[in-house]
């Protein structure tokens, strides 16, 4: 390293003129530190050392998703102020004894947006596990209990109405905290709670009508309300319906087009980039047929083949592979049919490596373009057979040399347990049968 | 033997006049029908020897041609063709009534053999189909589930049937088929004719299920 030195600066000055001192100066000072190594060390170090000590911004003020024990506001303070959550936990209830803490919890609770999806604020060293919504209600049961025993006290001391406001508030807090969270409305449990939210609520207004003597005119203002709120609603029904309407037309129109995109997506990666080859090899028709007939098979997997052949793990997706390698190394066409399937053992592994051997010998030696691959699996056996049209052979008069089937091919079945027979005639084409006894299993 | 007379059925202007170019001289067209009410008035028209019909048509595929005519044209042949290898299409196609069903890559002389024989009367088997007959009917094959009013024999391949039905699938041809099994290709025909009236008319569950299920996991 140190060697190389004096020749780059050499050349630098060669290379410049020296009107420009400057940077070819700068270049050797940079080469030189570079070689002892050290200085880049340091500097490395500083820089992954910095960040932690405020140079990196503070996560947004939101609420967590997960890992709340109640409405998350102290998790994600906690987060956003780089806090133990459980110091902000005993800072809000020791406030929350003078009240101040309830009112900045409910204001926060209100306030603090909820952490959009995969961007949860990390929960800081307290890692609530994924038992948080047992525990986050048996805290609420906690904090009921304390709150009903206090209430029993002011009750006995007095206030007749708070028992009707505490129900409404605990009412309001169910509905709020069942919405909150984001949970879908489909979910059985989260309507029935809603359902249980509102009947406390509610239950919780009548109550107070009724302990300060207001039912009577209540009932007559509730009435009146009624008409008026359903004549609105029946005013504006078709407003809301067009509402509904336009929203399902819009989410509608949304998967359309994000299909399309899919779509278009795919056909970009692959049909528009093998038309453009194409074209480009236009004068190279085994080129041309050879893509035109890569890209039809990955079309026709794409469009109507069963996941398992696309995926792979069985023995028709194994062939569908094994005959496209085929297919895109040699000038063979080959037609594969598939008879039942079976997930792929060693065995199994060991027939395809056959078949393959059997396709690629048809491929170099039979002068036929094509070959038809039938397999069939069936409880007692796997069953392969290789046809082509080409030449044949007398099988009889076999050259050592091409020992392509023999070996690699019957060989290897036999160790299986297996079969393999060469039917062939000079100008009939051959056909190489594979049987593979399956254990029973 | 007659030139046969032979409409063509396909919404692509490209593949019509390929079959035309590939088929020549050696057969008559008649007409061609790029959808399916003119499909419908064209085959009515000139009642043709063979229609070869695309299996994916506007208007509502050429299983509505097959089987708007089937019943009043008795005397159609029907030979299918698609790009398609989908099973579903296969068979719900050969279940229409079509007599075979062959893929548009299909060679010239191959397609014109096609058409002969089944302008004769006789099947035309792919290796394919052969391979989708062997699935649906080894799905389940001898279940005892006994189905009232149907023919048991319908909801099996004899053993020569399925014999014949997997040499097909090997890609041999109806006169290696016959000098393999020692039988004379007219017997393998009426092998493969059978076949195809069982892949019609069987109304196995396990058949339709599986032509339902099998490609669409």
């Amino acid at each position: 390293m140190t060697g190389s030195l004096p020749t780059v600066a050499g050349h630098d000055h060669q290379g410049r003129p020296p009107s420009d001192p400057g940077s070819s100066t700068g270049v050797i000072t940079g080469v030189g530190r570079g070689g002892r190594g050290a200085t880049i060390v340091t500097v490395t170090t500083t820089a992954i050392g910095a960040p932690p000590r405020g140079a990196a911004p503070r996560p947004p003020l939101v609420r967590p998703r997960s890992g709340r024990l109640l409405a998350g506001v102290a998790t994600g303070t906690a987060a956003h102020l780089r806090m133990d959550p459980l110091i902000v936990r005993v800072a809000f209830a020791v406030l929350a004894t003078t009240g101040i803490g309830v009112v900045v919890y409910g204001l926060l609770w209100l306030t603090m947006p909820v952490a959009a999806p995969g961007e949860e604020p990390a929960p800081g060293r307290v890692e609530l596990g994924p038992g948080t919504g047992r525990r986050q209600l048996l805290i609420l049961v906690v904090l009921g209990i304390a709150a009903s025993a206090a209430i029993g006290q002011i009750v006995q001391t007095g206030g007749a109405l708070l028992l009707p406001l505490i129900l409404v508030a605990a009412g309001l807090a169910v509905v709020w905290r069942q919405l909150d969270a984001d949970r879908t409305l489909s979910v059985p449990a989260v309507r029935w709670a809603l359902a249980g939210g509102v009947v406390l609520a509610a239950g919780g207004v009548v109550l107070l009508l009724a302990s300060t003597g207001q039912l009577a005119n209540a009932r007559n203002g509730f009435a009146a309300t009624l008409v008026i709120l359903i004549g609105v609603v029946l005013v504006t029904a078709p407003i809301w319906r067009r509402l509904l309407d336009s929203r399902g037309e819009e989410r509608a129109a949304r998967i359309r087009s994000e299909e399309r995109a899919a779509v278009a997506a795919h056909l970009h990666d692959s049909v528009l980039q093998t038309l453009a080859l194409i074209q480009r090899h236009a004068d190279d028709q085994q080129a041309v047929s050879r893509l035109a007939r890569g890209q039809e098979r990955e079309l026709r997997a794409w469009l109507y083949d069963p996941k398992v052949v696309r995926e792979g793990g069985t023995w028709a997706g194994l062939v569908a592979g094994m005959v496209a390698d085929v297919e895109a190394d040699h000038a063979l066409i080959v037609d594969p049919v598939v008879v039942g399937d079976a997930p792929i053992d060693e065995d199994l592994a060991a027939l395809g490596a056959a078949t393959r051997e059997a396709l690629v010998n048809a491929a170099k030696h039979s002068g036929a373009t094509a070959a038809d691959l039938y397999t069939e699996v069936t409880p007692e056996r796997v069953a392969v057979f290789v046809r082509d049209r080409g030449k044949g052979f007398d099988p009889g008069t076999v050259p050592d040399d091409r020992r392509g089937l023999r070996d690699s091919v019957a060989g290897r079945l036999t160790r299986l347990g297996g079969t393999a027979e060469v039917r062939s005639a000079p100008g009939e084409g051959t056909e190489v049968e594979l049987v593979l006894p399956r254990v029973a299993s | 033997m007659s030139a046969p007379r032979v409409f063509v059925v396909d919404d692509h202007a490209m593949v019509r006049a390929g079959v035309r170019a590939e088929l020549g001289d050696d057969v008559t067209f008649v007409g061609e029908a790029p959808d399916v009410p003119t499909a419908v008035e064209g085959i009515r028209a000139t009642v043709p020897d063979v229609v070869l019909l695309d299996v994916h048509l506007p208007g509502g595929g050429g299983r509505a041609v097959l089987e708007t005519l089937r019943a009043e044209l008795p005397a159609v042949r029907w030979l299918a063709l698609s790009v398609s290898d989908a099973a579903e299409d296969v068979i719900a196609v050969i279940r229409a009534g079509a007599k075979g069903y062959v893929t548009k890559t299909i060679s010239g002389p191959d397609l014109l053999d096609a058409v002969r024989r089944v302008a004769d009367g006789d099947v035309v088997f792919s290796p394919r189909l052969a391979g989708f007959v062997l699935d649906a009917f080894a799905a389940g094959a001898p279940t005892a589930v006994a189905q009232e009013a149907t023919d048991p024999g319908l909801d099996l391949l004899s053993a020569r049937e399925r014999e014949v039905m997997q040499l097909l699938a090997r890609g041999y041809t109806y006169r290696e088929i016959g000098s393999r099994l020692f039988i004379s290709v007219k017997t393998v025909e009426s092998h493969a004719s059978n076949v195809l009236r069982k892949l019609q008319l069987s109304n196995r569950n396990e058949l339709t299920r599986w032509a339902a299920t099998n490609r669409l996991l």
